[in-house]
């Protein structure tokens, strides 16, 4: 059945190509300014993939007006607030985003108060709250796994009231995505795990999601198919660049998927979890997925059973209800083998989870703003039966 | 053409249907729990109202533009019409933008399952205060 009403909004231009971060001058070109402002973190800096990117810009006349390195592993209120200040000072006309999802979550944010002034929690915290497009911005992303870089959505944390922020604009969406594997080959076995397992689950929860959507459902059969091809892969050898890019393209595909879907009660519990025991969210995606595929197998199995032979299951002669275990059962040993390289855990319990806080996670999971987009409804004595399951 | 003919008219129905939410315990008691202080700043006709529920009982304000609010929503007031009948989806209407948030929005949406019976309330609301003439049918 179609759904009565959607849309699909993508305007990121997104290219893909091995070595590309030396060489896509072509394509910033056609953004219109000459003056970048470079935003990363210091392990990316301390790597060295800021300066060949700054050559090669830099041969093509455009301008490197000032850097910033200080994003913490956290986007944080006070960083996006340097960093505007700093491209604004430096005389930028643009912004390049080059790191994981806090690097390029901050830097969005910061594109708010860059471009039109104000402050950045009471004219721009919300839903919307733009009218016209921001200034240039380019993102490079070095994980695959946010994909932030095809998402409109920033989340930012509030130190002071210990909060996190969301910000959602159609116009947050960056201007162009670099994708390339080079940037990801350094990645360690355990965050390309968690990271590409965080894609995984924007995948399914979008494609299951009361927002889906035929746009939407594409691109996330085939981010997870990608994941199921690639990502073991790039965990056990992070010099297969092959497996990179795949991972790459999946994370981006997935982004832009649940940009527009969203994600459900995995993501409810994942920043339950997340929130109280600080287990990282990738991790905790990884743990509860094919927990939250369970809880809601009653409602999803149809689609589950669709996504089945996506994960290489061979389905011949099974039911929908049997199809549908398999797809679980898929994503659960996918968790295995990468347990097994030692990259994941896949117990709650082997993250550090108090089993004395499953409860109190139960009722944080129901108060997440996620629980809307989920297929059934998202109840604490239920989730917590999961809950224990994952322990 | 808008729904209400002026600000006076929608001011009276939609304060008049908030009053009463504060006054339905099942709806009451879940705004209370949020604490949310919302301000809804509509257009077409003007009307500005603040639905404050940080204290023990649901505080309707017409007219109240001061207050330092935790969300403030902004739409037509034929949107939020169409929205009271359960007519809009929230989150299409933001992506779309026929509504604008300001503030922590999935405390917004967090309130939606609680808000769900009052789209049952508000025709036979409108019919029996003398709007019916406003019911979409």
């Amino acid at each position: 059945m179609l759904p009565e009403f959607y849309q699909f909004h993508h305007p990121t231009k997104v290219i893909y190509g091995e070595g590309l971060v030396n060489d896509f001058a072509h394509e910033v070109e056609e953004l219109g300014v000459k003056k970048y402002f470079i935003v990363s973190d210091q392990v990316i800096h301390s790597l060295g993939f800021i300066q060949p990117i700054k050559k090669g810009l830099e041969e093509a006349n455009f301008v490197i007006t000032g850097e910033f390195y200080d994003v913490p592993q956290d986007a944080s209120v006070e960083a996006v607030e340097r960093i505007s200040r700093h491209a604004g000072d430096s005389g930028a006309e643009g912004l390049i985003a080059i790191g994981g999802g806090s690097v390029i979550d901050a830097t969005k944010a910061a594109n708010f108060v860059f471009s039109e002034g104000g402050d950045l929690i009471e004219d721009y915290s919300g839903a919307a709250t733009l009218t016209r497009p921001l200034k240039p911005f380019i993102v490079i992303p070095t994980t695959a796994g946010t994909g932030s870089e095809s998402t409109l959505v920033a989340v930012i944390y509030d130190v002071a009231n210990k909060t996190k922020l969301a910000f959602s604009d159609k116009f947050l969406l960056p201007d162009l995505a670099v994708l390339d594997p080079l940037m990801t080959q350094s990645l360690p076995p355990g965050l390309t795990a968690s990271t590409g397992m965080d894609a995984l689950t924007h995948a399914v929860e979008s494609y299951v999601g009361v927002d889906s959507s035929p746009h939407s459902e594409a691109l996330a059969v085939e981010a997870i198919k990608h994941i199921f091809k690639y990502l073991v892969r790039a965990t056990d050898k992070g010099d297969d660049l092959e497996a990179r890019g795949g991972m790459l393209i999946a994370a981006n595909m997935a982004g832009s998927s649940f940009s527009h879907s969203m994600v459900g009660c995995v993501h409810s519990m994942a920043h339950a979890v997340g929130g109280l025991t600080r287990v990282p969210h990738g991790v905790a995606n990884a743990i509860l997925l094919p927990y939250g595929m369970e809880y809601n197998f009653e409602v999803s199995k149809e689609k589950f059973a669709k996504l089945a032979p996506v994960m290489g299951v061979d389905v011949t002669g099974m039911s929908i209800d049997e199809a549908a275990r398999e797809a679980i059962a898929a994503v659960r040993n996918l968790g295995r083998q990468l347990n097994a390289l030692d990259a994941i855990p896949v117990r709650l319990r082997d993250a550090g989870v108090p089993e004395e806080s499953l409860p109190t996670i139960a009722e944080a999971a129901t108060e997440d703003g996620t629980i809307v987009y989920n297929p059934r409804d998202v109840v604490a004595e239920e989730i917590l039966i999961h809950l224990k399951n994952a322990y | 053409m808008a729904v209400f003919e002026n600000s006076k008219t929608f001011s009276d129905v939609i304060v008049g249907f908030f009053n009463l939410l504060g006054d339905t315990p099942q709806v009451a008691d879940k705004l209370i729990a949020s604490k949310l202080v919302i301000r809804f700043i509509y257009s077409d006709p003007d009307v500005v109202v603040v639905v404050d529920c940080s204290g023990d009982a649901v505080d309707v304000r017409p007219g109240d533009t001061e207050t330092k609010v935790i969300v403030e929503m902004s739409m037509k007031a034929d949107i939020a019409h169409k929205f009271w009948f359960g007519k809009v989806n929230l989150t299409m209407a933001l992506t779309r933008r026929q509504m604008v948030a300001k503030g922590p929005v999935p405390k917004i949406l967090k309130l939606l399952p609680a808000i769900k019976p009052s789209y049952a309330m508000y025709p036979k609301y409108l019919v029996e205060n003398g709007y019916s003439q406003y019911n979409i049918h």
